[in-house]
């Protein structure tokens, strides 16, 4: 039973050392459009602790440069103050422009709020949470607005929302949620959105927003995002600003930076193989081998 | 794990050497193995950037099963040390850890868009069989290892799954909770 423990040991160690070897950040350089500095953005993103996510605040901020994002806004489940570590911990070490933000999680609506400062009460109206977070100089997003949240969504609430997401993974998993999506943005005039509404599967950024703005504050950000001056790419279909759309697809740039990340070389792909092998021969292993010493002594 | 009866019964009645090393290697397992499974989902391959802190603070979950264990033992003297209890209870692990690394896999060898529709599934139909398999497992610690009867063994896995469990869902999501709950009935 040593030789197997050993080599699924083995297994585990070379995989951690090609996963580390081949984890490099997804850089690119500053793009400026027509004088606006166009930034990639993940306005959904949620931190561990509180919000069934996986990565505590720090990696979060780390793993956002990783993946090129230049911001990101942490959004915890009815509460700001991991959002504050994150941004705090960003500051400190020069990474992303962190947005506090919260998704307000309410039983009828999920309403993201950006760029504020205290948490907002989950047992009010759409409309009612939406002018709480223009008191704090925030921005409302519309999360995931499926069907089954637009009776939340009346006339009040389009007519102060700011924006919808109108890209989001679970986009990717159905044609009809994507409709719904594409549906809830076409009814009143929203800032485009895509975000990854990331608790820690995938990548951070897999549906991203770029923000077109005259400087990278995060007041820049969140006037950019109050002036619907963003452009979301999905799969063929681009939405936003019609006027920064033409300004991006004459620049060309954009559409280089917003390509899928490169593929994975030899050293990740075998990282992740090596890694479950060995996760496996542990798993199978740390449990039947306490058995086979304890009966092997026994006898 | 294919028969935890039998194993159980023969394991009670060893007595290995080791105090706080053999009651912490296997929590400590279960803690790299959530490390590694993050770094997995995230990244796709095994990177120290995220194996090692999310080791440290995921091992908040084998901390509360231990916390929960010891609320339910606390009762009564026993012939077996405390860290061989922790070693023999996360012995029984291996549902979920294979679940684990079942989920591990579908993010690492599916595209994204694939791997959330297979998630959904494992979530659901996988979740619920390594939910009974380690249910009978943890049934038979309690019975054979702390010597329970079958209804004392039933309340203790009840008791256990009660605490530990509500230790991690708030620690993981308590904020939402109460506002999926009331979508969920009623609104």
């Amino acid at each position: 039973m040593i030789a197997p423990r050993w080599m699924a040991g083995c297994l585990l160690l070379t995989a951690l050392a090609a996963g580390t070897i081949s984890d490099v950040p997804r850089r690119h350089a500053p793009l400026v459009i027509h004088g606006y500095h166009v930034l990639a953005a993940d306005f959904h993103v949620h931190s561990f602790p509180l919000s069934w996510a996986t990565l505590a605040p720090w990696d979060t901020v780390i793993d956002a440069r990783w993946q090129g994002l230049d911001v990101i806004a942490i959004t915890g489940h009815n509460h700001v103050w991991v959002a504050k570590i994150g941004r705090w911990f960003s500051r400190l070490m020069g990474g992303p422009t962190v947005l506090v933000g919260e998704e307000i999680v309410s039983p009828r609506y999920h309403l993201l709020a950006l760029g504020i400062d205290r948490s907002i009460r989950w047992r009010q109206t759409a409309a009612r949470a939406i002018d709480a977070v223009h008191r704090q100089g925030g921005i409302a997003i519309a999360a995931h607005p499926l069907a089954q949240f637009w009776p939340a969504y009346d006339a009040e609430a389009m007519g102060k929302l700011d924006g919808a997401e109108v890209l989001h993974p679970i986009a990717y998993s159905s044609g009809n949620l994507a409709a719904e999506l594409r549906e809830f943005y076409g009814r009143s005039r929203l800032t485009a959105i895509g975000d990854s509404d990331y608790h820690g599967l995938g990548p951070m950024g897999l549906c991203r927003t770029y923000v077109f703005t005259p400087d990278e504050t995060e007041h820049g950000i969140l006037d950019a995002l109050r002036h619907r001056r963003t452009i979301v790419y999905d799969r063929g279909r681009t939405y936003g600003d019609p006027a920064l759309i033409r300004l991006a697809a004459g620049s060309g740039a954009l559409a280089h930076l917003a390509q899928a990340a490169p593929a994975p070389g030899f050293l990740s792909i075998y990282s992740r193989i090596a890694g479950v092998l060995g996760l496996i021969g542990a798993v199978v292993l740390g449990c039947d081998a306490l058995a086979g010493r304890s009966r092997h002594r026994a006898e | 794990m294919a028969n935890p009866a039998a194993a159980y019964r023969f394991l009670a009645q060893q007595s290995p050497a080791g105090g706080i090393r053999l009651g912490l290697r296997r929590p400590l397992f279960v803690a790299f193995l959530l490390g590694c499974a993050i770094s997995l989902f995230t990244t796709r391959s095994l990177t120290l950037r995220l194996v090692g802190p999310a080791t440290i603070y995921w091992s908040f979950v084998p901390l509360a099963e231990i916390i929960a264990l010891a609320a339910v033992g606390w009762r009564e003297p026993h012939a077996l040390s405390f860290a061989r209890r922790i070693d023999l209870f996360f012995t029984g692990h291996g549902p979920w850890l294979l679940w684990l690394i079942g989920l591990s896999a579908i993010w690492s060898f599916f595209l994204p868009a694939e791997a959330f529709s297979l998630t959904r599934v494992w979530l659901y139909g996988a979740a619920a069989l390594a939910v009974a398999w380690s249910a009978c497992i943890d049934f038979c610690f309690f019975r054979f290892v702390l010597g329970r009867s079958r209804a004392g063994a039933g309340r203790d896995l009840l008791l256990h799954r009660a605490i530990s469990w509500s230790l991690i869902i708030a620690i993981f999501g308590a904020p939402a909770i109460w506002p999926e709950i009331a979508a969920r009935f009623g609104r």
